[in-house]
Order: C-alpha cells, then structure tokens, then sequence
C-alpha cells in the first residue's frame, strides 16, 4: 500500500500503526463486556436452562431484529451521523409488510420488494435533509421518527394487521399466515438457528463488508473522521451521507418484515425505543459516536452483549425495576471500559 | 443576512402552522356549539386521553357504533395523544361549546378533577370513563372491575385443571393499577388449590416481550400447563414461544379484554384457549347519555360486567360472567 492510499483511506485517523493498535484494543475491551456478561450467565444459569442449547437460539433470535437496526445504524454513526427514526421506520415497515402479505395477498417478492423501497426512501429522505438542508442528524431523524410513527398508525388504522380481515360489513375473516412470515419465523438447519437470524449475519456480512472493503466504507470514515478533509480530497460527502441513512433505512425495512413475521401481525407500535438499544449496541462494541472510528466486528460483539445480557436477566425472572437497574449499570461499565482507547 | 432571516421567519411559521394542524387531534367538529341542543340535535363531546391503544380505539368505534342507530346524536371526538394538559384542554373547549352530555376517559384523576368538575358546575352532564376522578363532581362513572375479571380467570383456570398444576403469569405493567388487579384477582381465586405460579414476569402490555418472557420460562421448566396473560396480545405471544419450541399443545392459553379483532379471534382461531372481556362502555356511555337526556336518574357508579370467550362459545358472543 503507498503512502498515498493509505492517507485516503483514513485521512482523519492516526497513523496506521497506531490505528490497528486502537482497533485491537478496542476488540480486546469489546471482548470483555461480552465476557463480563456470559460470566453473569455463568454464575447464574437458572437451574441449568443457560447450559441448554435452546436459550442461546432464543438469545441470538430476540437479538436479530435490533440487531439489523444496529448494522444500519453502523455506517451512519461512523459518518458521524445518527439516526433516531430507525425503530419507527420499523414499525412502519411491519404494518406495511403485513397489509401486503396478509391482507393483499401479495407474493413474497413483491412485499419485500415494496417494503425496502419504502424504507430506502425513508432513509433518502432523513438523508437529504441532513446532506443539503444541512439540518442536524439528530433533529432530521427526530422528524423522521415522528413521521413515520405517524404514517404507520394511519396506515393500520390504529390497531394491529393481524390474520383476522374485517370485511367491508365489519365481520372479521380469518385468513392463513402468509408463507413468507411461517418462513422467517422458522428454525432452519435442522433446527438448530432461526432464519431471522440468518437474515441477521447475512446482512451483518454485506454492511460489513461495504464498510471495511468498499470504496464507500472508506469515505464513511472519511466524512465521520473530519468532513471538510474529506470534501478538500475528493469524496463526494452529500452522496455518502445520503447512502448511509440510505442503508440504515433498508435495515430498518428488513428488521421491519423480522419483526411482523415473529408477531405474525403488523404493529403500529412496534419498534418503540429499538433505536435507543441499537445505537447502545453499536456504541458498547466500541463505535464512536464523534464518527471515523468503529466498525462490524466490534458491533456484532455489541449485539452479542445487549443480547445476552437481556436473555439471562429474562431467564432468572429477574423483576423487571431490578432489571432496569442491572442494564443501566452493566452499559455503564461496558462503555467506561470502551473509553480512554 | 435580511433575506436570510425571512426566510428563517417563513420558515418557523410553517413549522407553526404544521404543529398547529397535527396537535389538532379531533376527528370532527365545524362548530357545533352554536347549534348544540337546537333542533332536536344532541352534542356528545368525547375527551379520549389516548388512541395509541387499541383498546381505547375501540372504546372509540363502540361510541362511535352506538350513535349512529341515533341520527340525532352527533359526536365530537378529540384525543389528547397521552397529554394531561392537552386533555384539560379539550375537555374546557367541549364544556364552553356546551356539548349536551360531555363523556371522558381520563388519564389520570388528580390534574382532570378540577375541569370536569368545573363543566359539571356549569350544567353539564358528565359521564366518565374507565378511570374515575376524586371527588363528587361528576354525573356518573362507567368502568370494569379488573380485579373482579382477574378472579373470573383465575376460578375458570381452577376448573379446567382440575385445582392442580403449573402456571406461567405474564404480567403487564406491575406499575400499572390494572396490572395490579388482573393479578391480585387471579391470585385470590386460584389461593388454597394446587395450582402454583412457577414463573412470573412483566411483560408491560407488549406482545415482542411476552415472547421473550416465555422463551425463557420454556427454557426452565420442562412442564407448564397454563399461561395466564394480563391481555391478548401477551397470552398470543407465549402461544407463538410455544409454538416455535413445539410445546403448545402441551399448555393453555388464557388472555384478557377480548377485543373483537385480537383476543375474540385468537379464541376463534384456536390459538387462546380462553379470553376474559375488559368492556370498554362506549355503548353503555352513550345509552346513558340519552337516558339523561330524558330526564332519568342514573346511578352514581355503572360497573359494567363481563364476558367469558371459550371455545365453545365463541360464536354466539360468549358467556356472562356471574
């Protein structure tokens, strides 16, 4: 690698040898959060049901739909950016999702099909708005998130999109769980892992890659690590913005169809306060919030922890003010251990 | 800098306007106050503190349902989006359009005492709604007995298992008051039998966090016979845990509120096994409306009873609890 290349892929950072040195201590600290929690489950195994193979399905499955929105969220947050309008724009999506599938009967293809197309355009929208209204991240996605909460209410009509169909005399009609939402919500491999959590890793894989070795990746870290460097060298910083919330958008979608598909219904309210669990999910694994800095190992490492640490207070019916308590305190120190790297 | 600050004004006062277009949040109502009781007309102001629920939406719809078979009747919706001050509001701008008979469902009954006392004051018919208020000022209050529902459920559960077995309880909000009831009831009717309550969690209503509450009781317990959830949603995603673990037909599932679209149909589909009605009066408060109108004395305090969906009863519309 030149001298040259180097410089652009990370105009902002330190050099690059002190770079991997910060990237492999922050995987170290990831690491320990992650440890310091499976210990917790260690210690507290609930009568065993830790050691059984069906909790960490459970555990890696109810992470799988937050977990998308935090691989989203991941190329926004290291453009500096961030988005709130993510948990709603998954609501929107299961409520839309369901009335295709459910409702008009359409073929999986065509609901999916429709559905990102409307969350890439949610993200277009909060995108532009931050890139050429020059609108502050925070504030765009805000508006986005009441917006789309909005729509999706409207949308349902204020209940759920369930199987059950009134008819235009009101009386209800049953109709079966479309193949596409029996199929997501399946165990596949033998059993042995949900398909939404395939979708998950899946997902996890192309964003992953589009931000370590894509072009795009590099001028993500550019613009998070110092914008107007990054304009000076070339990279097109509107564009990579746009596509960023673009992604996050597209996230939000498919985490929108896990979500109906688990439910086997659309729910206007779903997705309440996911974004606040993915963005600590993206900032525990050791993502800077200030951008330029982060990436997909280190949030999968997030995920995990979040993920776990829910799945063994819920298997010690541990009570839900304790529970409140215990997550404050365990992010608390996750993130004082992620802090001076 | 000059052009730039009119914009800046232009701006904010779309901004204005907009907000002012979305915090209208009332379905109807071109002035009606003028009008109200002439004509043969009757008013219905309706304060609705929150339509995120959809209980509450069908409180609504069953209002709604029960004017219409009166073409006199005229309703004016208005929904305070979960905001006291906004329901203080609308309940002061129903009272000084002197609707006929003012019907509302609380958000909480400290902060709305003094408004709805003060419309009472003025002459006007107060009907309220599920959460009562303090004090006297009020015409009459319509609500259901949680706790009386809670018990329902527990006897009904006593009697299929026969007085014995392991029992799953997925609590809403244990913060809440009808939480509170839903399980004090079932745990007053289940006390001195054999049925033991091996897990429990807070579910807080939602349907994502039921499932979660009872993977984690099915990783525990290797034998559940009934799961007890304060409402559908929550009986319906311990069904769908099961299910995933291929453990449902092992168990039942008893919900409650029984709204026509969730619970009254998962009773209909098979899913529940059981759902206990938490009524929402919409109908009741009208047919007390027009009783007042007539001039009829109403009692102080309505409780509205309830219904028991089962299976077997499902399609003629349930059985009357009690």
């Amino acid at each position: 690698m030149t001298e040259h290349q180097s410089s652009l892929q990370t105009p902002a950072r330190r050099s690059p040898g002190k770079t991997s040195a910060w990237h492999r201590s922050s995987l170290a600290r990831a690491l320990f959060s992650l440890a310091l929690v499976l210990m917790l489950g260690v210690i507290f195994p609930a009568e065993g049901a830790f050691f059984r193979l069906g909790t960490h399905q459970g555990a890696l499955r109810q992470a799988s739909v937050v977990g998308i929105l935090a691989c989203g969220l991941l190329p926004v947050i290291l453009a500096g950016g961030i988005d709130l309008s993510v948990g709603s724009v998954l609501g929107l999506s299961a409520v839309v999702a369901a009335k295709l599938s459910i409702h008009a009967g359409e073929p999986a293809w065509l609901s999916v099909l429709l559905v990102l197309g409307m969350g890439a355009a949610c993200g277009a929208a909060s995108g532009s708005v931050v890139a050429f209204a020059r609108v502050q991240p925070f504030v765009a996605t805000l508006a986005m998130m009441v917006f789309a909460r909005g729509l999706a209410k409207t949308t349902s009509g204020g209940t759920k999109v369930a199987t059950a169909v009134p008819g235009p005399d009101g009386v209800l009609r049953y109709v079966e769980v479309p193949p596409l939402f029996r199929a997501l919500d399946a165990q596949v491999l033998d059993g042995s892992v949900a398909t939404v959590t395939l979708v998950f890793l899946a997902i996890a894989a192309i964003v992953g890659f589009l931000c370590a070795r894509h072009r795009l990746g590099r001028y993500l870290y550019a613009v998070g690590g110092n914008e107007e460097a990054a304009r000076l060298s070339g990279v097109p910083v509107r564009a990579t913005k746009i596509l960023a919330y673009v992604i996050s958008g597209l996230c939000a979608a498919a985490a929108g169809i896990c979500q109906a598909a688990q439910e086997q219904q659309g729910d206007p309210e779903a997705g309440v306060t996911y974004e606040l669990t993915a963005i600590a999910m993206v900032v525990i694994g050791g993502t800077s919030l200030k951008g330029g800095r982060g990436g997909m190992g280190l949030t999968l490492l997030g995920v995990l922890t979040i993920g776990y640490l829910d799945k063994i207070l819920s298997i010690n019916a541990v009570p839900e003010a304790s529970r409140l308590m215990l997550t404050g305190a365990i992010v608390i120190v996750a993130a004082v251990a992620q802090k001076n790297s | 800098m000059s052009r730039m600050l009119r914009l800046t004004r232009r701006s904010f006062t779309l901004g204005l306007l907009v907000l002012a277009c979305a915090c209208k949040g009332e379905s109807k109502g071109s002035g009606p106050a003028e009008e109200g009781g002439k004509k043969g007309r009757f008013v219905i102001g309706m304060s609705q503190c929150n339509l995120g629920e959809p209980w509450r939406v069908q409180m609504n719809a069953d209002i709604a349902a029960a004017a219409k078979e009166h073409p006199e009747i005229e309703v004016i919706f208005k929904d305070a989006q979960n905001d006291t001050l906004k329901q203080r509001a609308h309940v002061e701008e129903l009272a000084s359009a002197k609707v006929d008979v003012l019907l509302v469902s609380p958000k909480e009954a400290q902060p709305l005492t003094e408004p709805i006392g003060k419309a009472f004051d003025a002459g006007i018919p107060v009907i309220v709604l599920d959460r009562a208020v303090l004090g006297e000022r009020f015409t009459t209050f319509i609500g259901a007995d949680n706790k009386k529902i809670g018990r329902a459920a527990g006897e009904w559960v006593k009697k299929v298992l026969g007085g014995k077995g392991k029992v799953v309880e997925l609590k809403g909000l244990m913060t809440s008051t009808p939480g509170q009831d839903r399980s004090a009831g079932f745990r007053e009717a289940i006390a001195g039998s054999e049925i033991a309550i091996v897990f429990e969690a807070d579910m807080k209503w939602l349907e994502p966090e039921a499932r979660k509450e009872m993977d984690s009781a099915l990783a525990r317990l290797p034998k559940i016979d009934l799961v007890y959830a304060h409402n559908d949603p929550g009986a319906h995603g311990a069904y769908l845990a099961a299910r995933a673990a291929g453990r449902e037909k092992e168990m039942k599932f008893v919900g409650i509120d029984a709204l026509p679209h969730e619970g009254v149909s998962y009773v209909a589909q098979g899913i529940l096994d059981a759902t206990f009605q938490y009524p929402t009066g919409g109908r009741e408060a009208v047919e007390t409306a027009l009783r007042i109108r007539k001039g009829e004395k109403v009692p102080k305090t309505i409780t509205l009873g309830s219904r028991r969906f089962t299976k077997d009863d499902v399609q003629k519309g349930g059985e009357i609890i009690e």
